[in-house]
């Protein structure tokens, strides 16, 4: 049959359009008279249950090759005619990924081999195959690879079962490509975020910087992540047992396969304070997402000391609500001004977990876990991670430096429900409200640094200066071990 | 061991007390082993003296000093037990005591610490807890009926 056959061409467009699942202007359907496929106009009537559609067509696995680690391997695969690899298997075959284009892989590996033309001779134990033929760059389509010399080259995988399609991942300028509309490409690969506490808030934090680009990050947390934990938690039930800190890592790295991430388990203590200090002197901004005040402050500390920006989040009890605090060093209020000027909002925390409920409960007198939803936390960890965007893009010539002028307040309030018994449980309903305080909305809330604070401010010279005191002469009382006349306390 | 500004801060702390009507304290160096510690007696509205000793940590001002009622030893409730073997209390806002048997009072809890509170201030509530303690042995009720725990202010 002719090439030019207007029946041949007509199927030809109609099985591109499906391949490209586009509209087409023929389609295919079954002829039961002729008991074959043919193609038809798009206005035909035929029944609709023997027109062939996309997912009709839709027969091969696909597998996905890392250009960047194909190229990488190059030299290997000319010398020796093939190269092995590994690929994820998903949902029985149908999807095979390689390894290498993540960290995570699938329960069920296929063993593959890519072969060029000839080199495939000691390769029959592989699962998967994948023949390179060099092709003209005329013949070229983007799912066709370009070797590091410049040859470009078409795949043909196979299993023993059938064909597999073929596709190349060129992941990083795919990813780029995606964020280009609203961020400018590799602005934050060179930005380094610094994230402490990676529970659910933190965790998602940490996710939504990856995806903006953030390209650097080190990771601080002592838990590993629970059962119960997964309820909200990114890390999944596959992960439990794990370090927190490595889960998120790969979750990062799944979303940003380039980002250096750095793990740290770590219990944030005087003992650590060391560790903590040299991190954050490498860090274009911390975020810290602990629910406890002596963390906090240690954190607000070091940061102060290092003239880092730092952003705090965190959830009120049962998440009925959050806040969110930036430091900007000795230009905004510090969290230590924060706990001075509103001690209880600064002490209200979720209790997430029977850890953090014996910290607080200090006692005999037990302290209820009251974790909230998800979904009642997100929005506070999106709040985060843009107040966090804001800050790395301020020296940056972006559309989204906007935002510096919207996000001019050190504390934001959001609240998920009037929670009963707190000074937000009268606030009306959202139908009722036009300009009064209502649930579901972000209050930006000014408070003045205290010039007090012994932490940013003058705390000490300034009760010198009431007292008259010479703090460079500074002495106490001297008592030599056992001068005391009283008796003092022993530690074990 | 100890920065500059700490050291400055514990002189700071032991002026204030003197300045503050409170002389019967003093913020003690002691240059044997470098550690500092503030202690004195209280006087109670009926005259009863309590020895209490408060021990700085290296982290001073950033972690939360203890405080011991070191006189009189052991410290005894209302029933003739000794306060000490209770341990955390709540009831009678009490924390872990020292090895050596003195009640630890339980003044500012650890996550309401904060490097803003002064030593005068944490004398004054070992002050308001004693005498709370002394109601309680003069009624037998738990100490924390006299003294709430206390909203957090600045």
């Amino acid at each position: 049959m002719s090439t030019n056959d207007p029946q041949q061409q007509m199927i030809r467009d109609a099985m591109q359009a499906i391949a490209q699942r586009k509209p087409g202007k023929t389609k295919l359907v079954y002829d039961k008279t002729k008991r074959t496929i043919v193609a038809v106009a798009e206005g035909s009537q035929t029944p609709r249950a023997l027109n062939i559609t996309a997912d009709d067509a839709d027969m091969f696995a696909v597998a996905t090759v890392s250009s960047v680690w194909l190229r990488q391997n190059w030299p290997q695969l000319l010398a020796e005619g093939n190269v092995r690899c590994q690929f994820s298997s998903w949902d029985d075959g149908d999807a095979l990924t390689q390894c290498n284009l993540g960290p995570l892989p699938s329960a069920s590996v296929a063993q593959a081999a890519i072969i060029l033309a000839g080199g495939g001779a000691s390769v029959d134990d592989v699962t998967l195959r994948i023949d390179l033929k060099p092709i003209k760059e005329a013949e070229a389509t983007p799912s066709d690879f370009v070797a590091p010399d410049g040859t470009w080259y078409r795949a043909s995988g196979s299993n023993s079962e059938q064909s597999v399609s073929t596709i190349f991942a060129d992941v990083q300028p795919e990813l780029a490509t995606r964020r280009s509309g609203i961020l400018e490409t590799t602005i934050l690969a060179d930005k380094s975020v610094l994230l402490i506490g990676l529970g659910t808030g933190g965790a998602h934090a940490a996710l939504e910087l990856a995806k903006c680009g953030v390209g650097r990050f080190a990771l601080v947390d002592r838990d590993r992540l629970s059962v119960g934990n997964v309820v909200r938690h990114p890390g999944g039930i596959s992960q439990v047992g794990r370090f927190k800190v490595r889960v998120v890592r790969d979750l990062i790295l799944e979303k940003n396969p380039d980002a250096a991430v750095t793990t740290h388990v770590l219990d944030l203590n005087f003992a650590s304070k060391e560790e903590l200090k040299k991190l954050i002197a490498e860090s274009s901004i911390v975020v810290c997402g602990t629910d406890n005040r002596p963390s906090k402050l240690l954190v607000n500390q070091l940061c102060i000391e290092a003239n880092v920006s730092a952003i705090y989040g965190g959830a009120f009890r049962r998440a009925f609500g959050g806040q969110v605090l930036r430091v900007r060093p000795k230009v905004s209020p510090c969290h230590q001004c924060f706990v001075a000027a509103m001690p209880d909002e600064a002490s209200d925390v979720e209790i997430s977990s029977s850890s953090d409920a014996a910290d607080i409960a200090y006692s005999d007198l037990p302290v209820a876990v009251e974790p909230g939803l998800s979904l009642d936390v997100l929005p506070i960890a999106n709040m985060v991670a843009k107040l966090a965007l804001t800050e790395l893009l301020k020296d940056k010539p972006t559309t989204l430096r906007a935002l510096e002028r919207d996000y001019d307040a050190p504390w934001y309030l959001w609240l998920n429900r009037p929670e009963p018994a707190t000074p937000y449980s009268d606030w009306p309903p959202l139908s009722e409200s036009s300009d009064e305080m209502t649930i579901n909305r972000w209050y930006g809330i000014y408070f003045d640094r205290d010039s007090e604070c012994p932490v940013c401010g003058n705390f000490l010279s300034n009760i010198a200066a009431n007292y008259g005191l010479n703090l460079d002469n500074f002495s106490v009382p001297q008592s030599a071990a056992g001068a005391t006349s009283m008796p003092v306390p022993t530690e074990d | 061991m100890w920065t500059t500004e700490q050291r400055q801060r514990l002189y700071v702390e032991h002026e204030t007390l003197q300045r503050e009507g409170f002389t019967q304290f003093s913020v003690y160096h002691n240059k044997d082993n470098d550690t500092y510690y503030a202690s004195g007696y209280a006087t109670s509205n009926s005259g009863r003296r309590y020895g209490l000793y408060i021990t700085i940590p290296s982290n001073y001002p950033h972690a939360r000093p203890m405080m011991y009622v070191t006189d009189p030893l052991p410290l005894l409730m209302s029933d003739g037990r000794r306060l000490a073997a209770l341990g955390l209390s709540h009831y009678m806002h009490t924390l872990e005591p020292s090895s050596n048997g003195m009640v630890q009072i339980c003044h500012w809890r650890e996550a309401r610490w904060h490097s803003g509170i002064m030593l005068f201030k944490v004398f004054l509530k070992g002050h308001l807890w004693i005498e709370a303690y002394e109601q309680h042995l003069a009624t037998g009720r738990n100490l924390s009926e006299f003294v709430g725990t206390m909203a957090e202010t600045a």
